[in-house]
């Protein structure tokens, strides 16, 4: 391909893509090994607001991927990522479960705001907190800005309406740093040394994986499991680099003709 | 220092319409404290031969209630003077067929006495304050997400106002979370909306061009006001901050200090 250099990186969603709840995608632990014999890094990245690094390694452990912590990278990475960049002092409005992966950043006094989803944070005076926080010029970063996502006992409000409410209340945008924010992809890459022009993702969401990467200077694969469906890939444009069943199959693809 | 000087207003005014938290008292701890000067300004309007009413989104407590709290702090005020967002959504509601699920403050509840409120068909949220719980909101959230066409009413649209020593987060807040959630557009009852400036002007049986709205929010007091053709002064008492100045699409027809500068110029300018 013109102007493509040789492959270095590969950017592998987790949940739909390696696994689906508590099952592996059949032949994806084997895949992923023979990935890795390949001369390419691997990264496993993810949008989460409660899960840190380590519950997301040990569900991975147990259904026999080898993954270690480092190779994963999670919207909450780069947040933590953003907040040392910037040197900032961050009220966290995150579940207990996420702040593991704050652990050493300094909360004291501070001066932005990091808003996950977080209902035990999501009161009044919590909100008017940071709504005053941000009002006087505190940077606000989301983690993501979805709308809602299904609970066991029906749908629930996700962190979107909160950072809506406080943007519109203090006048200011938020910095949504998770997928499809091209810094993601950018910020996965980053300590792997490769520009996103050597690097591909593999994801099920067309537009949050396929589409984020791309519009990073990505190629994307886009795999028919998880939340897949039929037409996905044409609501992106460009269209994915290529669509396929799953993620042994993009595997043989990238062993055969990306490296 | 007022540095104001609306030509014209002086001698066609008939009518002078007041917000009321921000302009003639602050809201906080034991319900508030008159704002200096106040108390003397709505006087001396009652003196003289121009109409008066007041203009709130307060949507904590019912009118009955929020008169009386005023009355307390000092204000010569009466009910019928009063126009607030509740009993004006009240008219909606019944106008229009719809059954709330309300968000509301507790002290709003009676308001709404006289509503069927059973098998909900549209949401109405008020300033809840401490009720603004994750809970609450979900549970507003499901009744608008399970409606096959999700209708919400606000009372007001407000950003924020001044509560205590600070500011805090009003039902617009709240307002466009629900909105985001659920992918559609309030209807707001209640100031900027022009229906409501209008049933103001009805009840005093003026022309726009003959009154005018005096507030502390640039926004919702003085652009709504402006945009139904009222002339709009901005107190910089309340929610008032230095930034209104230089608003990118709303400019007062005049700013000053509190409602006591407000009042002392209208009338010299009526002489």
């Amino acid at each position: 391909m013109a102007g493509r250099r040789a492959l270095k990186a590969v950017l592998i969603d987790l949940s739909g893509t390696l696994h689906i709840e508590d099952t592996a995608v059949p032949g994806a632990q084997d895949a992923l090994n023979r990935l890795r014999q390949a001369s390419v890094d691997v990264k496993f990245v993810t949008n989460t607001t409660k899960e840190s690094k380590r519950s997301l390694v040990e569900r991975l452990q147990r259904l026999h991927f080898h993954v270690q912590e480092k190779e994963i990278f999670t919207s909450l990475s780069a947040a933590r990522s953003l907040v040392e960049r910037k040197q900032l002092r961050p009220l966290l409005l995150l579940e207990d479960s996420a702040l593991e992966d704050f652990t050493g950043i300094d909360t004291s006094e501070p001066n932005a705001v990091v808003i996950g989803l977080s209902p035990d944070h999501f009161n009044y005076q919590t909100l008017n907190q940071a709504f005053r926080m941000v009002l006087e010029g505190a940077p606000l970063i989301a983690i993501h800005k979805a709308r809602y996502y299904k609970r066991a006992d029906g749908l629930a409000l996700g962190p979107g309406p909160f950072v809506a409410g406080l943007e519109f209340a203090a006048d200011c945008r938020a910095t949504v740093v998770g997928k499809p924010e091209k810094c993601f992809f950018t910020q996965a890459l980053s300590d792997l040394g490769c520009s996103p022009t050597e690097a591909v993702m593999i994801g099920d969401d067309a537009r949050d994986d396929v589409g984020g990467a791309q519009n990073a200077g990505m190629l994307g694969i886009l795999v028919r499991t998880g939340k897949y469906r039929e037409g996905d890939e044409d609501k992106i444009n460009p269209p994915p680099h290529l669509t396929c069943d799953s993620f042994p199959e993009a595997v043989a693809h990238i062993l055969k003709n990306l490296l | 220092m007022a540095d104001t000087d609306w030509p014209g207003c002086g001698k066609s005014l008939k009518g002078v319409i007041l917000d009321m938290c921000g302009v003639l008292y602050d809201s906080g701890e034991g319900g508030g404290v008159a704002i200096t000067g106040s108390i003397e300004a709505v006087q001396k309007l009652k003196a003289s031969d121009l109409q008066l009413r007041f203009c709130t989104n307060e949507t904590q407590l019912n009118r009955e209630a929020f008169v009386d709290k005023l009355k307390r702090l000092g204000f010569d005020i009466s009910v019928s003077e009063v126009f607030s967002p509740a009993p004006a959504a009240v008219a909606v509601l019944k106008e229009r067929g719809f059954r709330p699920h309300l968000l509301v403050y507790d002290g709003l509840l009676p308001e709404f006495d006289s509503v069927d409120k059973t098998n909900p068909n549209c949401v109405v949220i008020g300033d809840a304050a401490e009720k603004f719980t994750y809970q609450n909101l979900n549970e507003a959230f499901r009744v608008l997400i399970g409606l096959e066409k999700p209708v919400l009413f606000s009372l007001g649209g407000g950003r924020y106002y001044k509560e205590g020593d600070g500011l805090a987060l009003d039902v617009g807040a709240y307002m466009k979370a629900l909105e985001y959630a659920c992918d559609l557009k309030a209807e707001v009852v209640g100031k900027p909306s022009p229906t409501f400036f209008q049933s103001v002007l009805n009840d005093m049986g003026l022309q726009p061009h003959e009154a005018l709205m005096i507030g502390d929010d640039l926004v919702n007091d003085v652009g709504g006001a402006q945009n139904c053709g009222m002339k709009g002064l901005q107190v910089r008492t309340g929610k008032y901050r230095s930034s209104d100045e230089r608003h990118s699409t709303v400019t007062a027809d005049g700013t000053v200090d509190d409602l006591a500068q407000a009042v002392d110029m209208i009338l010299k300018q009526r002489h």
